[in-house]
């Protein structure tokens, strides 16, 4: 054996291979091995029996369910979870046709809507034009709950999110902005100074009621009605881009990255709904103004600050839109519902009688029933009792930790801003 | 007893070719290492980044030199360079082993026991002769070792075997063999390997397998190297095994090479001496075929034989036996190791739990009963936020350090509270520091901590 061994060049894989074999045919008894190998079959032929009938009664429903979405060209796969495996791809797909796609496009045709009001708007300014134009924005703000979480290639890129809703506006940069007509909206210098927020300042903000509102609308001199169309204009722009970038080869390299790591469609994703339900949601609705972060409340902080009596109604949409997400539910129609984070978890734990997809849905729940008991105006709350949104912060917060703890060491996803080795 | 040590210590029957191989692929992986850590940019993000490092206990006076810390990795990729080629050895091993213990005593996030490993593994050679051999030592000296003392090459084989065993009987715990975790997470999420992602990785009985072998092998693996009539068929096996974990695991790292490449020390010297000469024959071609017109080694060399030395030998043994208690301490703190992680660190335990968790600071005004969060992401790196989030000892230091950076803003009366929860392989979360308990109260030492709640389950196991 030892000479056998010298004789070879110990550097060469298939010197390596041949010594095993040999060793193996000639030293090792070969009847363990085969009782090993006998057992573990036994061990995978019950596993995946029992799984197959368990996974059929769970799924049957679910992909009926896929198939009959009718979005003809998307074949969702009608192997959706099968006998011990679970089909990422037709998550991706999920993702990308029913969810994804649908909220850009909703949210682009919303911002048309916007458009043509503010047209009607700028040209003729009376009260229902400007009541018509603040339901289009509002209408707008709701719909972009369902996309801000998709912070993903050109939006990444573009700082989107950070373009279509930072808050608070930043009125003194809008107003020199308006006073001068001089201003690059793409520099950063000016996030604040565009976006809902920037609209929700020019339609509310600007005056202290609507009359005078109407009265620096009629004055084509002072320019709100300029600013007002270019930055409904950028928005516009910005969220062609989005929708643009997602054509077909993007969203084929979108569906066909199913691996598990840093850069896959899958971790990035869920890693970006992650941070989207910690920051967007959490720090930015309530935490900030709350005063979580800060010795005091800080009720300008709150998201539509200029008008007042929506914060609350954006944050429960958005409730929605995270919900609705984490079950795989189609946003053109709800009850289609595809894979989603909800069931790559149940596969995960397919053995185990209490499901995290139920904690975490229920721990929704539980958010959607403290939001309600808030005032519909954050900023009014947390001055007059700041109790309640802490509240709603806490259990909030828990659910960060069953999403960010629980759910990420079942999916075995790490967080990918994080990288070195580990043991 | 006394004079079977006798003769053992002068027993001078080792070939030094051993050492000399040991010592040309622990300096060349060490530089090769250094090379990759250094191409990842994380020198960058892991030591000049942070404005903040956790340090170890003891060591708080080990700090990062700014962009001069690129200094120190040029610095040892030098010595492990002149390591491997045996060149001024003993300075260059003795500085190789201070500045790389140095760099991974600047910040405790980026432990790893495979560093831990180099730095023993550094100590060690500090003492032996390695150098005498088959290097530019020997070629500019004109002098070689012949024989070595026999314990100068156990003592590595050895270390080794701790190693091993000690990975091994940490794996012996009833989450380990019982319910097969962590390894039935890590492997499910495997699914992404070509041909055996979607259905292997995917059974039960595939991940009791592999927890199963994991420990046999790592627990029974010492005595089949240091046995005569296995050593073959079982570094075969070290190549499988370590192979296997970077195939599923690649965030290991260096560490399957380091211990394919230490495991070779099992083996005779006779085959030591093969892979010298083929490193030889190699040269020799080199040289010709680019015409360098080096010259080959002396043909007549002095050879000189390696005496025994007591103050050594006594060390290496103080070293050893160390070695074999330290990991130990863990049996000296009440309530789970996995969970409290006192006595976790430095005793081998390699890929052996999943653990995650939260964390978020309250700084409270005991006076005016006022409190805000602190954002962890204006102090720590995302990945010493990550390394912080279940380790005890990191959030005591970190909630110190908040403490003293809000007294010197002004604050007063300040008191900090931990909102923590972790979850370990695969249980549902739970809150892991006492939320009533104002951490600057507690200063690091080795007394246990008892304001890390207990574990609401039980792991039985060695």
């Amino acid at each position: 054996m030892i000479k056998k061994f010298l004789k070879y060049n110990p550097f060469n894989t298939s010197t390596l291979i041949k010594l095993l074999t040999l060793s193996l045919m000639k030293k090792i008894k070969l009847r363990p091995l085969f009782l090993m190998a006998l057992f573990f079959v036994q061990c995978s032929v019950d596993d995946a029996g029992s799984i197959v009938e368990l996974s059929q009664n769970l799924n049957s429903e679910k992909t009926q369910d896929v198939l009959n979405t009718g979005s003809g060209d998307s074949v969702v796969s009608n192997q959706t979870v099968t006998a011990s495996s679970f089909d990422h791809q037709a998550m991706l797909i999920n993702w990308a046709d029913n969810i994804i796609i649908p909220s850009i496009s909703i949210f682009e045709n919303a911002l048309y809507e916007l458009k043509s009001k503010a047209l009607d708007h700028v040209d003729s300014p009376t009260a229902v034009t400007l009541s018509n134009l603040r339901d289009a924005w509002l209408n707008g703000y709701l719909k972009w709950q369902y996309v801000e979480m998709f912070d993903i290639g050109i939006a990444e890129e573009i700082y989107y999110k950070n373009r279509i809703n930072l808050y608070p506006a930043n009125s003194n940069k809008i107003e020199s902005n308006i006073a001068s007509l001089d201003y690059n909206l793409d520099a950063s210098s000016n996030f604040t100074a565009q976006g809902f927020n920037g609209l929700d300042y020019l339609l509310f903000g600007i005056a202290e009621d609507d009359t005078e509102i109407l009265n620096k609308y009629s004055a084509p001199e002072l320019n709100y009605s300029t600013y007002l169309i270019d930055l409904i204009d950028e928005m516009i722009e910005l969220t062609n881009q989005v929708s643009d970038s997602w054509d077909d080869e993007f969203r084929d390299s979108f569906i066909n990255s199913t691996e598990n790591t840093a850069t896959s469609s899958i971790n990035k994703v869920i890693n970006d709904f992650i941070f989207y339900f910690e920051k967007g949601f959490r720090a930015n609705k309530i935490g900030i103004p709350a005063g979580i972060f800060s010795d005091r409340p800080l009720p300008d902080r709150v998201e539509a600050y200029y008008a007042k009596v929506y914060s609350k109604l954006l944050a429960t949409e958005a409730t929605k839109a995270i919900k609705n997400f984490f079950n795989g539910s189609g946003r053109e129609d709800e009850n289609l519902t595809g894979l989603g984070i909800s069931d790559y978890l149940d596969y995960i734990e397919i053995d185990n009688e209490s499901k995290l997809s139920r904690k975490i849905n229920d721990q929704l729940e539980t958010i959607e029933l403290k939001l309600a008991e808030l005032n519909p105006d954050f900023s009014v709350q947390v001055v007059q009792d700041n109790l309640p949104m802490l509240y709603a912060y806490d259990v909030i917060q828990a659910n960060v930790v069953l999403l960010k703890v629980d759910m990420l060491q079942k999916l075995n996803i790490n967080v990918d801003y994080a990288d070195a080795d580990g043991d | 007893m006394f004079k079977f040590i006798q003769n053992y210590y002068s027993n001078k029957n080792a070939h030094p070719a051993s050492l000399a191989f040991f010592r040309i692929t622990f300096g060349g992986l060490m530089f090769f290492s250094t090379l990759r850590f250094w191409s990842k940019g994380w020198i960058e993000t892991l030591y000049i980044k942070p404005s903040y490092h956790f340090k170890y206990f003891g060591f708080e006076w080990v700090d990062d030199f700014g962009s001069l810390t690129y200094l120190l990795f040029i610095m040892c990729l030098i010595t492990s360079l002149f390591v491997m080629l045996g060149y001024k050895y003993r300075v260059s091993m003795i500085s190789f082993f201070f500045i790389f213990t140095y760099i991974e005593l600047i910040d405790k996030t980026t432990y790893l026991n495979h560093y831990y490993l180099t730095s023993c593994l550094a100590f060690i050679l500090c003492f032996l002769p390695a150098g005498n051999y088959f290097s530019l030592d020997s070629y500019f000296s004109g002098q070689k070792a012949d024989r070595i003392p026999i314990w100068m090459v156990d003592v590595l084989k050895l270390f080794i075997c701790i190693v091993y065993f000690y990975a091994g009987i940490a794996k012996i715990n009833s989450d380990w063999l019982l319910d097969a975790q962590p390894l039935s997470l890590w492997l499910k999420s495997k699914y992404d390997l070509p041909l055996i992602g979607q259905n292997l990785m995917q059974l039960k009985a595939t991940h009791y397998l592999a927890s199963w072998f994991g420990m046999l092998y790592d627990v029974l693996i010492p005595f089949f190297l240091l046995y005569t009539r296995t050593k073959y068929i079982a570094f075969v096996f070290v190549i499988v095994f370590h192979v296997l974990t970077r195939v599923f695991f690649p965030s290991i790292g260096m560490f399957p090479y380091i211990m394919i490449s230490s495991a070779v020390i099992f083996f005779d010297s006779s085959i030591h001496l093969k892979l010298l000469s083929f490193i030889k024959t190699t040269l020799v071609k080199i040289n010709s075929f680019f015409k360098f017109k080096i010259k080959p080694f002396r043909t007549k060399v002095k050879t000189k034989t390696i005496q025994p030395n007591r103050l050594i030998f006594i060390s290496l043994g103080c070293f050893l036996i160390i070695q074999l208690l330290f990991p130990l301490r863990y049996l000296l703190y009440p309530g789970e190791l996995f969970w409290n992680e006192q006595g976790y660190r430095f005793s081998w335990r390699v890929m052996l739990v999943e653990k995650r968790g939260d964390i978020t600071f309250k700084v409270k005004d005991s006076v005016s009963e006022t409190f805000f969060y602190v954002k962890n992401e204006d102090f720590l790196t995302p990945f010493q936020e990550k390394q912080m989030s279940f380790q005890p000892d990191f959030i005591l230091e970190f909630a110190r350090h908040l403490g003293a950076f809000y007294k010197a803003k002004g604050y007063e009366h300040i008191q900090i509270f931990a909102n923590s929860f972790v979850a370990l392989n695969g249980r549902p979360s739970q809150r892991f520091i006492d939320p009533r308990f104002n951490l600057l109260k507690a200063r690091e030492s080795f007394y246990n901590k008892n304001w890390i709640l207990p574990l609401n389950d039980e792991i039985k196991g060695l």
